[in-house]
């Protein structure tokens, strides 16, 4: 427990990140482990370090040996996304030449302090000092309450040897693929998939139409008797990983529900809805507790489900809040579910059965 | 105004003081148990860091015995702690009581200058000015008198005479209620503490270091009186903080802290650069001190799902390894048993003889 932290001390310590040595090496390859940022930021990483020579090696889709050798390289009382995330850091130790480890100190420009949660602050760290042989390392930094977007690729080009003409060309189109990857978020695709078009547009564009989004506009409009709609909150790296999540968004699909994520709420909603409460300082934490005010004061939404890890610090407490703003006031039925790595597939399945029944009951009854 | 605070080992004397002194009467909980753990559990989120619970039931029996204003520090940092007395409050508020709140850090400073208004007897200013004089010397004077309680504890020829001497002087400095008296107190403590009997074995004690979160540091009642145990085992105990530091590092008054804050970032910025809104840099810097100063070993205190702390235990093996210095990593939480812990103290303190006996050669 620490209490104080101004901004001037945390300035201070961020303007001289541990110093790396970054050998430069002809087509270096680039481990991307997929997990936690990954499901943010890995368009935007990827187009980076393409643009300036790289080569991107990714990970495969989280599995049971990965988390297995992932969960027993960590400290027991962790997080699964970060047991997972060393589970695909070990993948890649083989598979690359150094890994590419976001260092998220804060993702907002604010007045107040603003911070990711500690284990994201701390992830290259614990990376590099607990594993016996650690990997090379180029840490992506973004402190964007003490520095820019733009410098947090400094690494990247140390790394590469990229001039600084390369740089800017290569971030300059990183941003655009990102935006695009944004609103393609923001219309209900999921992470994989929108990875999927905005990086491989050509691939994407000729599948389209079978493989489009379940949920995209067109779909929202049709409304259809007995299919209810559901607002699944939570980090994008959990809801996301089908083997953490045991495919929740499929689970409540097949239940005939029409999903609707909270990367679905417009950045403009959230702020309105923050507005009227009080602040927190970690961002992520408060996309959640927005999009939750949001979807509770949306009509056409019958349930919201708040998916939360196990050990997660800030969930622990904006879950809390999250609830208690739920029992405390009418609007649509919602329910918490609480995973972590010895959830079984049935209890998922059990808990997504049990919360349809109880949206259909009452809806009936009404 | 009948004011309360949550309990952190001894600081209950000096904030006692410090509100005591502005005219508000002082309900101090009882020291907290294992009931008080449970009472917290029960209304406190399922998997939050233990500290909150153990705060939320010391709340609990506060506005049982009739408290009417809950005190707590707050605000906008990486980890959780900042957001304890809000979450706190808004719960107790759901399950019906009724109080009103102050959130040091969060509510504006004049805001909480002014809660006294009422209750401060004369000139407000000048009433803050003495409460602050008596806090920090009673939170002085509780520093001195534990830190010379640990320098006496491992030598006393009848175990637990010190850890009664203490109680006894800590009490005194309680009751105090003048400067004047505080310093016969603390005279006095001190004289109990010196007329200890002791017994000279001419060993050299062992030496231990105690790192990690703050409140499992500070809080025997969680951490299962560890510098007690280890204090009556004829061990020297060395916490890397106390609550003196605690309470005053964010009031940057006393500059001996800031400096020492300091050296602790610089110290550990090759493993923790940034700041993670807990005790990082004080666990990983007293641990590399501890083998500096020759200690025999570190011991490891953070509470279940405890986020910065899980940070450093990630990298403390290989400080441990590297500055060839034995580690015991204590995890606890609400249904940790003092049996399991002292199972584990023994084992890591017979680790740490056989290593006095046959000497390493350092790596
Ligand atoms: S936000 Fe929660 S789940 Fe994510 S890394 Fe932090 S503790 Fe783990
Ligand atoms: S430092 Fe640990 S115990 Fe304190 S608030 Fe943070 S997670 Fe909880």
């Amino acid at each position: 427990m620490q209490i104080y932290r101004g901004e001037r001390t945390v300035a201070r310590i961020a303007s001289c990140p541990a110093a790396d040595p970054y050998g430069t090496v002809d087509n270096m390859r680039i481990g991307i482990p997929r997990a936690l940022s990954y499901y943010r930021y890995y368009p935007f990483l990827k187009t980076v370090i393409e643009g300036m020579d790289g080569e991107v090696v990714l990970s495969p889709s989280t599995r049971k040996s990965l988390l297995e050798k992932g969960a027993y390289q960590c400290v027991d009382d962790i997080c699964v996304p970060v047991k997972v995330y060393f589970g695909h850091v070990l993948d890649l130790m083989e598979k690359a030449d150094c890994l590419l480890i976001s260092r998220l100190v804060s993702v907002e420009k604010s007045n107040c302090d603003t911070y990711t949660c500690p284990k994201m602050i701390g992830l290259p760290d614990m990376v590099r000092h607990s594993m016996e042989e650690a990997p090379k390392i180029i840490e992506h930094i973004v402190d964007l309450q003490n520095g820019s977007w733009k410098s947090s690729i400094k690494g990247i080009a140390k790394a590469l040897g990229a001039s600084p003409s390369v740089t800017r060309k290569a971030y300059r189109e990183a941003m655009e693929v990102q935006s695009s990857y944004e609103k393609l978020l923001l219309a209900g695709q999921t992470p994989e998939s929108a990875i999927e078009h905005v990086l491989n547009p050509h691939g994407a564009a000729a599948q389209d139409g079978e493989h489009s989004a379940p949920n995209s506009k067109k779909e929202h409009a049709v409304h259809k008797d007995g299919q209810i709609k559901i607002a699944l909150i939570g980090h994008e790296y959990l809801i996301h990983d089908a083997y953490v999540s045991h495919s929740l968004p499929d689970k409540l699909r097949s239940q005939g529900v029409d999903l609707i994520y909270s990367s679905q709420v417009t950045p403009e909603a959230i702020n309105q809805e923050l507005g009227k409460h009080p602040e927190i300082s970690w961002s992520f934490e408060k996309e959640l507790l927005g999009a939750a005010y949001h979807f509770q004061g949306r009509e056409d939404i019958d349930g919201v489900m708040l998916l939360m890890c196990f050990a997660c610090g800030p969930d622990s407490i904006v879950g809390e809040m999250i609830s208690r703003e739920f029992y405390r006031s009418e609007g649509p039925a919602f329910t918490t579910m609480v995973i972590d790595e010895h959830t079984g597939e049935a209890g998922v399945a059990t808990r997504v059965e049990a919360f349809v029944d109880l949206i259909r009951r009452s809806s009936v009854r009404l | 105004m009948k004011i309360t605070f949550p309990h952190m080992g001894n600081s209950y004397i000096a904030l006692s003081a410090l509100t005591g002194s502005l005219g508000a009467e002082v309900i101090v909980p009882p020291r907290p148990t294992r009931q008080t753990i449970d009472l917290g559990a029960l209304h406190a989120p399922e998997f939050v860091c233990l500290p909150f619970k153990v705060n939320m039931g010391d709340n609990i029996r506060a506005l049982e015995m009739g408290s009417d204003t809950l005190a707590m520090v707050s605000g906008m940092w990486a980890c959780r702690f900042g957001y304890y007395g809000r979450l706190q409050h808004q719960i107790l508020r759901d399950a019906g009581y009724e109080f009103d709140s102050i959130l040091l850090g969060r509510d504006d400073l004049r805001v909480v200058y002014n809660k006294f208004r009422s209750t401060a007897k004369g000139n407000l200013t000048l009433a803050w000015a003495r409460a602050f004089r008596l806090f920090r010397l009673k939170a002085i004077t509780v520093d001195c008198i534990e830190t010379r309680a640990r320098a006496v504890m491992p030598f006393e020829k009848e175990r637990g005479t010190t850890t009664r001497k203490m109680k006894e002087g800590l009490s005194m400095v309680h009751a105090a209620s003048s400067i004047d008296e505080v310093k016969k107190a603390r005279a006095s403590a001190v004289d109990l503490l010196d007329n200890i009997d002791l017994e000279k074995t001419g060993e050299k004690p062992l030496q231990i270091a105690i790192v990690g979160e703050i409140y499992t540091v500070l809080e025997p009642a969680i951490n299962f009186d560890i510098e007690r145990r280890l204090g009556e085992k004829g061990i020297l105990v060395h916490p890397v903080m106390s609550v003196y530091k605690w309470l005053f590092r964010p009031l940057k008054v006393d500059p001996s802290i800031t400096v020492s804050e300091r050296r602790a970032r610089k110290i550990a910025k090759p493993y923790v650069p940034y700041v993670l809104g807990g005790e990082e840099h004080q666990t990983i810097t007293g641990t590399i001190d501890a083998s500096r100063k020759g200690y025999d070993g570190v011991i490891h205190l953070y509470p279940f799902t405890c986020m910065p702390e899980n940070i450093c235990r990630s990298i403390l093996p290989k400080l441990e390894s590297k500055y060839d210095m034995p580690l015991l990593n204590l995890c606890l939480d609400e249904h940790a048993s003092p049996t399991g812990i002292e199972t584990r103290l023994e084992a890591f303190v017979d680790l740490l003889k056989q290593r006095r006996k046959k000497p390493h050669a350092p790596s």
